[in-house]
């Protein structure tokens, strides 16, 4: 058994920030993530993170510029917290060692993005994601941090209320061990390829939320998912950034009539607008040859994967995009600090829902909140550990899932496979829990997860080994999926309103005497029970 | 198309004895080998071990060799490799110890060198003065240099990673360049100190093998080029290539060519007797042959005192 | 067909056999060499570059100034120089400073003009290889050659390669071994390094890469190896007896420069060609030569 203050179940930005800061604050930490940490799905983002640096900037109109994406559900106090403390945030990040690009005072230079009012988005080209999760891990490293790469979480270990820790997997050794920490924080991202097809890795499987829940935690707003406009049509979810948007780039569609009302518009609105002028996906085209020689040559990582990706020269041709499934705003619930209602638990980044990006996301928010948040809520985890006396881990919870695994493992396999049932789940939650739902589609959608929660439960893996069985962890995986899978549209049902990246055909009106309230789902007796969680007046 | 993969397996839990899979597979005309890969762990062979994360190209995690070539099989589309034929072979990178089928050590090959380099800043990260002042031309090259997505294949392609698995080799030497060059960085000195220790920046041959396989175009050996130049003027130098540089750079300024003779001597040292005996048989068979220069006894090029001038102005321009 | 002509440190230090052999040959085939006597070692990647891309640039001025393209017979030559030159024709202010500092007070410019090219691309490139074929006299049949290039010969890629076109360049000694009769031992290293510029910082290794290399080559049964960088020749020769005493292996495969395998098939006998000279006995090779017409 390993004992650690403080676990992190996740490689990511968030995850990397938060365990730095535990160790800042004093506290032992140790980091578990089932890929490395520089393969993990932050490399994604590409536009950049937002900080009110500029002179005509203030904490005050960036809030407001959150709240407006966020259609009106985000959490004030939160929102203000992060946005005070942005600024700060993002200029550690510059001092650890990002490149970030520079204006010509040598200032950190701010591009238009997104529905921001002012240039407020920080970047390096277009590989913002990838430079801030590099950074970040040279710092991890510095830090000393014990990694364990490559284990697969398979159970949190929570006792009268209160989670002691996690089992884990080697997927090298193929052994299973215990970590007990006083505090653990869930952060393993998003839960994107619930949908297909989605821009996020392989892996962004929902893990740390299904975990929680299954633990007892609480998940809030399952429903928002944001749908990003400039996905390339051409292979399944290769993101194109909206930050090409402000530099001049043109959306036409297939007759050739330009989509212009989509400026400075927050991503749902532009998502709609392009998906209401497709006549079949991809038909709608990006075209970055408007963007000039000049301009372009700050999105190499554009060029390249459209090359390596799509066969496509973008200097020449133009790109055929659709919008596609990218980031949930919905997750574990927490405080602005990341505590979930299980104590000992906490739950930052993609993983977690602490009201900063209610029903929408700002373009640029996703990282600014992983260092911000990541920070806060190491620093909070650290202070947790300090304050608890150490519980013991049970004895038997390792026994237990040596008994599941093998259970999982044993007896015949149905002729259905992990990848078929996942493949049928992603289509069905992109066509009836997608840009656009109604009762109707959402109630056939409930019942197809039924069906495919029940073909699931005939497979078995057949791979016996326990050493980089891929098979076993894509099936644990799905396992995730379809529970989130059945939240969301659970979730999606019972919002009968439609309010930024949730849209009801038959609700089509924002209704804020009946919905200023999050949806929160708990698992009790076996079944998904929803509330309504009002938000706070501020 | 119905494609036949022949794939290398080795199972380290059975008798860890490499061997091969063949799967014959219905992919589409726009699959790739990853996707592939996919279906034939789903539908054919459970069994089979590979990595793979982001799927589009971007993170470095799926690098195989794709009919003996070296890259991400997220991007490798099936049609380019089965123009001659419906079969296309894949196995993990050469050179790198391979843990299960396709999943090889990648800790051994690259994570523990990078960390080896100490990869980061030394710097309190304190946001009192807002942030560093910097023109946006310095970021230029650390922006092109920390594209690095590690996927390895400047290290598979490494001359000398075969011969001595300890080489730091060009990735990791990448790093160290982005760490010594940002000018942020005050630790910057000590970054060179770490990698001008053997096996790191003198044990590379610039073969520019580095360079050919790096698919960012971010020049890995042109990196350590510049680092070993970094060291050499900061005085931070192996006693023995030192002596080689020095030696060499002092018989081109004197006599405009290279004084071969004289350079083995001095590479290992008027006084190192040891080092002088050990080049005595091949001293003495050279000579046999009438191919041995001797030493200080090498003349002068026409317009020796020229090259003498271009040394003396460039010295002149270092300081 | 004329060239300035620049045979570099090593053809007449330590590999004194292939300056001689290199002229012959040249003299045989044709090709009228002017050599560039007053010009400075290219520095083979030993001298820092602010004090050999002058040194070089002059060089090419020189060439500038005979009107004549530059012929080298030294892989290290070749690849150092087409990077200097890359360097200095891709960047105008670079070579305007480097004139304006170097060049000017000798009365000296380089505009960017000067191709630098290795005999072996002559050949297939300048000379033409039915001219070439024209004048084999002893076809090599019979003989199993393992080519061996020496990295600078085909990279850096910009500087080496720099359109589709020239990537033949990279199999060039592949198709002369074929051309002037013989069978090709193919060994995996021949685009790879043989070690010498490691030689006084990781002993070890160099003599690692030797044995590797050389070692390939006679279990793939080759009568010797050919390369076109006497640099590599030094190594793979001259250290050969190291390299196997370092890893108990018996190798004795002769090395050949690249004049004297064309000198051979040309009609030259071994004794003009000096193979005597090398370090790794030739006996073999003259006797299996001498044996054919």
């Amino acid at each position: 058994m390993q004992e650690f203050d403080v676990l992190v179940v996740g490689g990511g930005a968030a995850g990397l920030r938060a365990a730095i800061a535990a160790k800042h604050a004093g506290a032992t930490v140790a980091l578990i993530s089932k890929v490395h940490p520089l393969r993990t799905n932050s490399a994604i983002a590409q536009g950049g993170l937002n900080a009110p640096l500029g002179k005509n900037d203030s904490p005050e109109s960036f809030a407001q510029d959150t709240f407006v994406a966020g259609d009106d559900l985000c959490d004030r106090d939160v929102v203000r917290i992060f946005t005070q403390k942005a600024s700060q945030d993002i200029i550690w990040l510059e001092r650890m060692g990002v490149p970030f690009n520079r204006d010509t005072e040598g200032r950190l230079d701010r591009r238009p993005f997104g529905s921001n009012r002012q240039s407020r988005t920080c970047y390096t080209d277009d590989r913002t994601g990838h430079m801030v999760l590099q950074v970040l891990h040279e710092q991890f490293q510095r830090e000393q941090i014990p990694s364990f790469e490559e284990w697969f979480v398979s159970t949190l270990a929570v006792d009268n209320g209160t989670c002691v820790g996690a089992v884990a997997l080697s997927l090298r050794s193929g052994k299973l061990d215990a970590f007990s920490a006083r505090s653990t924080i869930l952060a393993s991202g998003g839960f994107t390829r619930v949908y297909l097809p989605s821009t996020a890795s392989l892996g962004t499987t929902g893990d740390g939320q299904s975990l929680g829940y299954n633990a007892g935690a609480r998940l809030m707003d399952m429903e928002m998912i944001q749908f990003h406009p400039t996905v390339l049509a051409k292979r399944e979810g290769l993101l194109l950034t909206e930050a090409l948007l402000s530099e001049g780039a043109v959306v036409v569609d297939h007759k050739g009539g330009s989509i212009s009302d989509i400026k400075g518009m927050p991503r749902h609105k532009i998502s709609l607008s392009i998906y209401s002028r497709q006549n079949g996906a991809g038909s709608v085209l990006l075209d970055l040859r408007p963007v000039g020689k000049e301009k372009l040559a700050r999105f190499p990582q554009t060029q390249e994967l459209a090359r390596t990706v799509g066969g496509l020269d973008v200097t020449k041709e133009v790109l055929p995009i659709s919008p596609a499934a990218h980031r949930p705003m919905g997750g574990i619930e927490t405080n602005a600090a990341g505590e979930t209602s299980i104590d000992g638990l906490f739950a930052v980044g993609e993983c977690a829902c602490n009201g900063l990006n209610g029903a929408g996301r700002l373009a640029g928010n996703t990282l600014t909140e992983a260092v911000v948040f990541g920070r806060k809520v190491g620093e909070a985890a650290a202070k947790h550990a300090t304050a608890v006396a150490k519980k013991s881990f049970p004895a038997t919870k390792v026994g237990d899932e040596e008994q599941k695994l093998a259970r999982i493992m044993s007896g015949d396999s149905s002729q259905d496979t992990v990848r078929k049932i996942h493949g049928e789940l992603g289509r069905l939650m992109n066509e009836k829990v997608g840009l656009i739902r109604n009762g109707a589609g959402l109630k056939e959608a409930l019942t197809e997860i039924q069906n495919l929660e029940e073909r699931f439960s005939r497979v078995r893996v057949k791979n016996p080994s326990r050493v980089y069985n891929y098979e076993l962890t894509s099936y644990l995986e799905l396992a995730s999926m379809l529970t989130l899978a059945e939240v969301v549209a659970l979730a999606a049902q019972s919002r009968t309103e439609s309010r930024g990246a949730h849209q009801r055909a038959d609700f089509p009106e924002r209704d804020d005497t009946n919905w200023k309230s999050h949806t929160v789902a708990t698992l009790a007796g076996g079944s998904v029970q929803l509330q309504k969680k009002p938000m706070a007046s501020s | 198309m119905e494609v036949t993969f022949k794939v290398y397996r080795k199972d380290p839990e059975k008798d860890g004895k490499p061997g091969r899979s063949n799967y014959t597979v219905e992919v589409a005309e726009s699959a790739t080998v990853l996707d592939a890969l996919l279906k034939i762990r789903d539908e054919v062979d459970s069994t089979l071990a590979f990595r793979a994360s982001c799927a589009k190209g971007y993170c470095g995690e799926c690098m195989v060799r794709v009919n003996g070539s070296a890259r991400l099989c997220c991007t490798a589309k099936v049609p380019d490799y089965t123009k001659k034929g419906p079969e296309i072979s894949l196995d993990p990178l050469r050179n790198i110890p391979v843990i299960k089928d396709l999943v090889f050590d990648f800790d051994a090959f690259l994570w523990n060198k990078i960390k080896a380099v100490k990869p980061w800043l030394e710097s309190d990260g304190s946001s009192v003065n807002g942030e560093n002042l910097l023109p946006d031309s310095q970021m230029q090259d650390m922006r092109k240099v920390m594209s690095c997505f590690n996927c390895g294949m400047c290290d598979e392609g490494c001359t000398v990673l075969p011969v001595d698995f300890n080489f730091l080799g060009p990735a990791a030497l990448t790093k160290a360049y982005r760490l010594a060059f940002d000018p942020r960085n005050k630790n910057s000195r000590e970054q060179v100190k770490i990698v001008e220790k053997p096996k790191g920046i003198w044990d590379c041959v610039h073969c520019y093998e580095a360079d050919e396989h790096c698919p960012r175009g971010i020049e890995p050996t042109k990196r350590i080029v510049a680092l070993r130049d970094k060291a050499y003027h900061a005085g931070i130098t192996h006693e023995t290539v030192a002596r080689h540089h020095k030696s060499f750079a002092a018989s081109v300024k004197e006599s405009g060519w290279v004084d071969e003779g004289r350079l083995a001597v001095e590479s290992e040292g008027l006084t190192n007797v040891k080092g002088l005996m050990k080049l005595l048989p091949t001293a003495a068979k050279a000579l046999a042959k009438g191919k041995a220069p001797i030493p200080y006894m090498h003349a002068k090029r026409p317009d020796a005192d020229r090259i003498k001038k271009i040394f003396e102005k460039a010295e002149q321009e270092e300081k | 067909m004329k060239y300035a002509f620049y045979p570099g440190c090593v053809s007449r230090g330590g590999c004194p056999e292939l300056y001689p052999s290199a002229v012959k040959v040249a003299e045989k085939l044709g090709i009228e060499l002017d050599e560039l006597k007053s010009v400075g070692c290219t520095g083979a990647g030993v001298l820092p570059q602010n004090i050999s891309d002058p040194i070089n640039a002059r060089t090419f001025a020189k060439a500038e100034q005979m009107g004549l393209p530059i012929m080298t017979i030294c892989s290290t030559c070749q690849g150092v120089m087409a990077q200097a030159n890359y360097r200095l024709k891709e960047d105008p202010k670079y070579r305007d400073k480097i004139n304006r500092e170097f060049l000017a007070d000798e009365g000296l410019e380089y505009k960017g003009t000067t191709e630098v090219k290795h005999l072996l691309w002559v050949i297939f490139e300048d000379y033409g290889i039915e001219r070439l074929q024209a004048l084999i006299q002893r076809p090599l049949k019979g003989l199993k050659v393992s080519p061996f290039y020496g990295c600078f010969l085909r990279r850096p890629p910009e500087a080496i390669t720099p359109t589709k076109e020239l990537n033949r360049r990279k199999a060039y000694l592949d198709e002369l071994i074929a051309i002037l009769g013989a069978d090709m031992a193919d060994i995996s290293g021949k685009g790879k390094c043989c070690g010498f510029p490691i030689l006084s910082a990781n002993e070890e290794n160099s003599l690692a890469m030797v044995a590797k290399h050389t070692g390939e080559s006679k279990q793939k049964g080759a009568d010797f190896m050919v390369t076109p960088c006497p640099l590599c020749h030094l190594n793979l020769d001259g250290n050969q007896a190291r390299a196997e005493a370092q890893t108990g292996q018996q190798i004795d495969l002769p090395i050949l420069h690249l004049p004297q395998f064309l000198g051979l098939a040309l009609g030259f006998n071994p004794d003009e060609m000096n193979l005597k000279r090398h370090i790794v006995s030739t006996d073999e090779v003259e006797s299996k030569v001498s044996m054919m017409s």
